[in-house]
């Protein structure tokens, strides 16, 4: 991700594992309500109305993208900002229209009707009345909106909480559906929105209908990694790339734990590690049947190492304590030397915090590695994108039209014109040009939030850290190095609406209890068997296996 | 809480009904007074008991109330056969039952203590610094244990410097009740003393001359004074204690439940949250806080009677 997004440290801790979630199939509940609901399509249909992908070639990053494989791709890389600030519109977007429009903000809210919002309101054309949420609490109050069916214009639905909000059943209901301005050829009308990959087009789809704009975009898209002080791992002369099983990862939890200096090998590491021992992400089709994870051997052989992990007192004792929210403090400090976590974590502001903990601070990642050894590495892609917003459905035809030339201007790519206002306002005003990188003002840092427009619409995700490179390229290898264990798990980017009582089974709440308690040492292996014996049977276990059989995967096959 | 014990109006000592109009011209300044009280208590505490009707409904936030489909008493079968809710009920009445024996009689012994501090100076130091946790949040309170006796504490860090071996007392399953009780007289002890020395100071001062002139000692006049003043309050406390009994707190137990295991944390506030709220199964969230609320409900009335069978005026009369 984009130094822009991260430099307020967008991915706090929750955030981070509440986007664990959408790296799964991407699940909406639905009660027994009358309301209409979306669930999955017909592939060929919704194929049909994909958007046309146009890549923009006309600024170069210097490290560039590399493929993996369908839908794989590394994150562009960007040494330094383009000096000439290409416009990649023309003329204003707008019509003078009004719209209001809703936005999580993990940070300060900046305040309202200030000189930004005034230069981009004239930069648009039209009266975008930004009213940002605090992200925190944002998944409450945008229930109660939906409820009193009181949608703002133009809302930000991030699809870990498609859950929660409902998303399968408001599409069609309160949200507009852009299909037929956005399929096909039709987006050409948009370049920049053209040039977002279609996986991320696919992830705001419902049924056979778009109906999402993404943000950051990726085709980078994992749960996380295991990260480690790559400063402290080369003073002791010990090479991250030795990390090729499972055994190899236990030894280190021995050789770096000296408790008496107050330093554990890890933090909490279960919920990035587990797949590494061949277990799915959720979902796996083992000749034709499909079987839930709690269902494999391969869990319980992830949950066993885990479990030895904690008891052989290697993870630190706050971590086994549920204290995750100091993660980073811990890491930072060298409390830590092995944490996880999601890849928005690999940043500018991180080098920066790190640094002033520890000024030889340097974050690596560790490669993926199968935990025999012997396997291929495998790691499962989320979905293309998983900031999304949406359109009114109240809307009139020409009204989405003005919105979608808005979204083009905020989806220009990384360095142009228009990129440079949204993310960094006005030159002079909210930022100047220091050692040629855009520096933000006090004026800037306080109107100009991340967290805004580019909420509403961006351009592909791109790695940029001014001022530290080196997190550019460690973050751009580490892609490379990676991007071949990418790999689609069983219903990828599928956008799934179940009844409340499967949706409940899938959360499964009583065996990721009892999950955590065994991976901080508290709960033997066999207890969680027992917990998914009773989650099969009295938690509809069972019966959502059946349903989603039944009702995704003999009707719209894996989605791979 | 509630103040309708305060000033019990003397039944005799009126004259014949008023008309209502009167008596509302006389009282208007207090009912004016109460008013935002009672909208307060309208709006948050009766308006909401409507929101009751989705523990018997498969609750979908989207259709709303009115369009949920009926499940009658469905969402209860499932929780009376659900092991988790009675290890939550059980979990619940033990903490409250530990916090009882522990916590309740500390406030009263501090109380006892500090009215018998002479000094106003040293009085009000110790006050304010045993009043002072209770302004900070669970999260702080927790998080300074956690510095202090977790596992990377400052505890366990002189331990194992010193090769003694280390104590474990934030992720102890066994002895969370008495963490968790001592976390509770920490944070609330001092504020709970509030109300007692109140009661202390209303206590006639001349009673205390004249036993002591008697020649009752220290002990005597705390047997035979002070604890008599002091019984109306007690068994005030002990009737809203017992009826909370079911609510023993919510962010204490959420913040250490991945500490000590859900099995051992779960109390019946945070069972709605994970099992109801998080998981979006609003309904069975619904019918477990029903089903907390009627308990509640009885165990007030059932203290309360008890307080009058002792001859106290407990919560109210009827």
């Amino acid at each position: 991700m984009g130094l822009e997004l991260n430099r307020r440290s967008f991915l706090n801790a929750a955030v981070a594992a509440a986007g664990l979630a959408a790296a799964g199939p991407l699940l909406s509940a639905c009660g027994g309500g009358g309301a209409q609901r979306a669930g999955v399509g017909s592939e060929a249909a919704l194929r049909a109305v994909l958007p046309a992908y146009v890549p923009n070639t006309s600024i170069k990053p210097d490290i560039p993208s590399v493929t993996g494989g369908p839908d794989v791709l590394t994150n562009p890389g960007f040494l330094s900002y383009p000096a000439d600030r290409v416009a990649t519109v023309s003329g204003v977007p707008g019509k003078n229209g009004k719209y209001s429009a809703v936005t999580p903000l993990w940070g300060t809210i900046p305040p309202a009707g200030n000189a930004f919002y005034e230069a981009m309101n004239k930069a648009l054309g039209a009266q975008l009345e930004m009213k940002p949420a605090d992200g925190n609490t944002y998944n409450t109050i945008i229930p109660t909106m939906t409820a009193s069916k009181r949608l703002p214009d133009w809302i930000q639905l991030p699809t870990w909480w498609n859950s929660q909000m409902n998303v399968g059943g408001l599409v069609g209901n309160q949200l507009a559906d852009l299909t037929p301005f956005l399929s096909g050829d039709n987006i050409k009308k948009y370049p920049n929105l053209a040039a977002i990959p279609t996986a991320a087009w696919r992830t705001g789809a419902w049924g056979e209908k778009l109906y999402g704009i993404p943000s950051f975009a990726t085709g980078f898209q994992i749960a996380g990694a295991l990260y480690y002080r790559r400063d402290v791992f080369d003073a002791k002369g010990i090479s991250a790339d030795q990390v090729k099983s499972a055994d190899d990862l236990m030894r280190l939890g021995k050789e770096l734990t000296d408790a008496k200096s107050g330093v554990w090998a890890f933090d909490d590491v279960y919920r990035y590690v587990y797949t590494a021992f061949g277990a799915p992400l959720k979902w796996r089709v083992d000749n034709g049947k499909l079987v839930h994870l709690y269902e494999t051997e391969e869990f319980y052989a992830a949950l066993d190492w885990t479990n030895r992990l904690a008891t052989a007192g290697y993870v630190h004792p706050d971590a086994l304590a549920g204290d995750n929210a100091n993660g980073n403090t811990r890491f930072y400090g060298g409390k830590t030397l092995i944490s996880s976590g999601g890849t928005g974590a690999w940043n500018l502001a991180d080098l920066q915090s790190g640094r002033a903990a520890n000024p030889a601070y340097r974050r690596g990642g560790l490669n993926f590695f199968a935990a025999d050894g012997k396997s291929e590495p495998r790691v499962y892609m989320g979905a293309g994108a998983s900031i999304m917003s949406y359109l009114n459905i109240n809307l009139k035809p020409e009204q989405i039209e003005e919105c979608l030339a808005i979204a083009n201007y905020l989806a220009a790519p990384f360095g142009s014109a228009e990129y440079t206002m949204v993310n960094f306002g006005v030159e002079g005003t909210h930022f100047t040009m220091a050692d040629g990188v855009p520096t933000a003002t006090e004026a800037g840092k306080k109107e100009v939030q991340a967290q805004t427009y580019p909420f509403l619409a961006s351009p592909a995700s791109a790695v940029s850290s001014p001022g530290g490179d080196v997190v550019t390229k460690d973050y751009c290898a580490w892609q490379t190095a990676n991007v071949k264990a990418l790999a689609k798990p069983v219903f990828w980017n599928m956008n799934i609406s179940m009844p409340q009582a499967q949706a409940t089974a899938d959360a499964g709440q009583q065996v990721e209890d009892a999950i955590k308690d065994c991976y901080h040492g508290k709960k033997k292996v066999a207890e969680v068997r027992e917990a998914v014996a009773s989650w099969k049977t009295s938690g509809g276990g069972d019966k959502l296996i059946q349903w989603t059989n039944d009702n995704v995967l003999q009707k719209h096959g894996t989605g791979q | 809480m509630t103040t309708t014990t305060a000033a019990r109006p003397d039944r005799t000592a009126r004259p014949a009904r008023q008309n209502w109009r009167v008596r509302l011209r006389r009282d208007r300044s207090l009912v004016l007074m109460t008013l935002p009280a009672v909208v307060l208590l309208v709006v948050f505490n009766y308006v909401p008991l409507f929101g009751l009707v989705t523990a018997f409904q498969e609750y979908d936030p989207l259709a709303g109330v009115w369009h949920s489909t009926w499940a009658g008493l469905d969402q209860f079968q499932r929780l009376f056969g659900d092991p988790l809710f009675w290890n939550a009920v059980s979990n619940t009445l033990y903490l409250s039952f530990v916090q009882l024996i522990l916590f309740f009689p500390i406030p009263i012994a501090l109380a006892l203590l500090l009215n018998s501090v002479l000094s106003s100076r040293v009085r009000n130091l110790v006050q304010s610094v045993v009043y002072l946790p209770h302004f900070f949040s669970w999260v702080l309170a927790i998080t300074i244990f956690q510095q202090m006796l977790g596992g990377a504490g400052a505890l366990n860090h002189l331990l194992r410097n010193n090769d003694i071996g280390t104590w474990d007392v934030m992720t102890n399953p066994d002895t969370f009740a008495l963490l968790v009780s001592s976390q509770v007289i920490w944070k609330e002890a001092g504020w709970g003393i509030i109300v007692f020395l109140a009661a202390l100071a209303a206590i006639n001062t001349d009673l205390y001359e004249a036993a002591a002139a008697d020649g009752a000692g220290r002990w005597r006049r705390l047997w035979h004074i002070t604890l008599p003043g002091l019984r109306g309050v007690i068994v005030l406390m002990l009737v809203l204690r017992l009826g909370n009994a079911l609510t023993v707190g919510f962010e204490q137990f959420l913040i250490q439940r991945d500490a000590v295991g859900f099995d051992t944390a779960d109390v019946l506030d945070t069972f709605s949250f994970y099992y109801g709220i998080a998981t979006g199964d609003y309904s069975y969230g619904a019918a477990a806080g029903l089903f907390k609320s009627v308990i509640s409900l009885l165990l007030i009335w059932g203290a309360n009677k008890l307080a009058h069978a002792f001859g106290e005026d407990g919560l109210y009369r009827t």
